[in-house]
């Protein structure tokens, strides 16, 4: 496997405030990474760097390439969207895949427009005549048509309804992701992406807490639904989060085996999202 | 690199389309008053009868000559005071407007580096906009000699002799497309201040970049008593390096074309070798050079989120 991202001791400081902090890691190539973490935790920081929008100290390689100083050619083979307002509002849909073809070695035209007449977007109009969902089909279309190694998304569907999204993520994997491409993705929408993902990363604190690939989750990760005495002996084997629910209460263990925890009550994997609010809570003690 | 700044330059039109709406508006303006003009001098017929024969028979080549030419550099004046204000307005959005509406992360994701972003703006202002106001008024001359010959030839003038065997119109275009070109050079390190502040600025662009040009020479004779900001920077304009000695009136003075009529030349007036070789239009570069280099840098390494 050759690894597309490769970071060592990753650090990027705002003054005092450190928001990555000594973050090492690899990524891939064929992965579905996601990145998740709540606000302020570096994740924007974190792909900034990536994409070569800012600099840091360690060592970080993407492609092989220093993404600050060699973001020319690193942007010959990534794509970023970074946020579904960005595209100018004054231009022409036709302008706009004529000005990304020119300066776009890797930009195919005819793939956009396939793309896009599959969309309500007219070619003949302008962005800020476009609703939010279309001018993101747009951002995408022209995304997907561009033969990059390497994608980010950072909040890709944001202020979208659900049926944009849903429609979104499922062009996204249809028509775009092959074994040879690697998608970076951060979304506050942890439930939506769960399952298309094939690795995932916690980001806490400019710190990382967690990087796994989801099949190993199961492994290493279950969860307990129970009550009354056998709730006192599964604490007894140190769960890392525990809430109530309907009465009953619900543990988080990382490690322990589903041997041991058999018969002590109703057992499953640990949603991501679920997992995640252990993890940061338990970063927090 | 140089497909990249074609397509930079082509988007710069479609994004600041008033880069050749201005010069099409002041052509149209200029050619309706012309058009006005003659409509209401019509109603004079005998007086127009009169001027025409004055025209034809006791003017020489040389008040026809001299008459054309300040007409011509009337309206070449219009173009270039429009022209500087656009560009003013041009510098001041081109790297402040993707900032404000966040277009500039997208703009960012292309394979382009910030410094042939900033190359482009500069191109646009210092060549691509003078260029587009030549044209303009290279247009308006010929669109208003157009409908005069048609009138004069309608009061029964001979447009030939009187129009078009008296315009000096290959010395006025060159003289027109070096003055417009040499004050875009010359203007360079306004035009570059100008970005700079468009890429700098957190709001009015505006206000940030004219309070300094007002209160640095305001302080430095409050404080120092000298003028040394204003000569340099202020009277910049006043001073370009390019007219030998320039002064239309004297075209209409026969002393003026007593060895022929060579006197009546605006290119015979520039100096484009003087220009060439002053110190103050070099320095002026070196002026721009840092300012642009400065807004390349704050592109580039500023955090925009």
């Amino acid at each position: 496997m050759t690894s597309v991202v490769n970071a060592r001791g990753v650090s990027k400081h705002f003054g005092t405030v450190r928001a990555v902090d000594d973050v090492s890691f690899e990524i891939e190539q064929g992965k579905i990474l996601g990145l998740i973490g709540p606000n302020g935790a570096g994740k924007t920081t974190l792909l900034k760097a990536v994409l070569g929008l800012t600099d840091c100290d360690g060592e970080l390689s993407v492609l092989g390439l220093d993404p600050f100083r060699q973001r020319k050619e690193l942007l010959k083979n990534i794509c970023f969207i970074a946020d579904v307002a960005v595209l100018p509002r004054w231009i022409k849909v036709t302008q706009l895949l004529e000005f990304v073809e020119s300066v776009h070695p890797n930009f195919s035209r005819k793939r956009a427009e396939g793309f896009l007449s599959q969309t309500t977007v007219r070619s003949d109009a302008k962005v800020r005549e476009l609703s939010k969902g279309m001018v993101v089909q747009l951002h995408l279309s022209i995304i997907m048509a561009i033969d990059a190694k390497l994608l980010v998304l950072d909040e890709p569907t944001l202020g979208l309804d659900i049926i944009f999204r849903k429609e979104f993520y499922s062009n996204l994997l249809n028509d775009y992701f092959d074994e040879k491409r690697t998608i970076l993705i951060t979304t506050h929408q942890v439930e939506e992406i769960e399952n298309l993902l094939t690795d995932i990363m916690f980001i806490n604190d400019g710190k990382i807490l967690l990087d796994s690939p989801m099949d190993a989750i199961a492994d290493s990760y279950v969860e307990l639904t129970t009550s009354g005495e056998d709730a006192i002996k599964a604490r007894g084997l140190g769960p890392i989060a525990e809430h109530e629910m309907f009465g009953k209460s619900v543990l988080l263990f990382e490690g322990v085996s589903r041997e041991n925890l058999d018969g002590l009550g109703e057992l499953r994997t640990p949603s991501v999202a679920d997992l995640f609010v252990a993890k940061v809570k338990g970063a927090r003690k | 690199m140089i497909g990249n700044q074609l397509a930079l330059i082509k988007r710069e039109f479609w994004e600041h389309r008033s880069i050749y709406v201005t010069p099409l508006a002041i052509a149209s303006i200029v050619t309706l008053s012309v058009l006005a003009m003659l409509v209401f001098a019509s109603g004079f017929a005998k007086e127009l009868d009169l001027a025409i024969f004055g025209a034809s028979n006791l003017a020489g080549e040389g008040e026809r000559k001299a008459a054309l030419t300040a007409f011509f550099v009337g309206t070449s004046w219009l173009f270039l005071v429009a022209l500087a204000i656009l560009t003013v307005f041009y510098c001041l959005d081109s790297l402040y407007g993707e900032r404000k509406d966040k277009s500039i992360l997208f703009w960012r994701s292309l394979p382009i580096t910030d410094a042939e972003t900033v190359i482009s703006k500069l191109l646009t202002a210092v060549v691509i906009i003078p260029v587009a106001a030549v044209i303009g008024i290279i247009a308006t001359h010929i669109a208003n000699l157009i409908i005069t010959s048609i009138w004069v030839s309608m009061k029964g003038g001979d447009a030939g002799l009187l129009i078009w065997g008296s315009v000096p119109l290959f010395d006025n275009w060159m003289a027109a497309f070096i003055v417009v070109l040499a004050s875009g050079v010359w203007m360079s390190p306004f035009i570059a201040w100008f970005l700079f502040v468009s890429a700098w600025t957190k709001r009015a662009p505006l206000l940030m970049a004219f309070m300094p040009l007002i209160l640095i020479p305001l302080l430095e004779w409050i404080f120092l008593r000298t003028r040394f900001f204003a000569t340099a920077v202020l009277d910049r304009g006043d001073a370009i390096p390019l007219f030998r000695t320039l002064d239309i009136e004297s075209f209409f003075d026969e002393e003026h074309w007593r060895d022929g009529l060579d006197g009546i030349s605006l290119l015979g007036h520039l100096d484009v070798v003087q220009f060439l070789t002053s110190p103050s239009m070099w320095g002026g570069l070196l002026v721009c050079a840092l300012f642009i280099t400065a807004a390349v840098y704050v592109r580039r390494y500023r955090d925009e989120s």
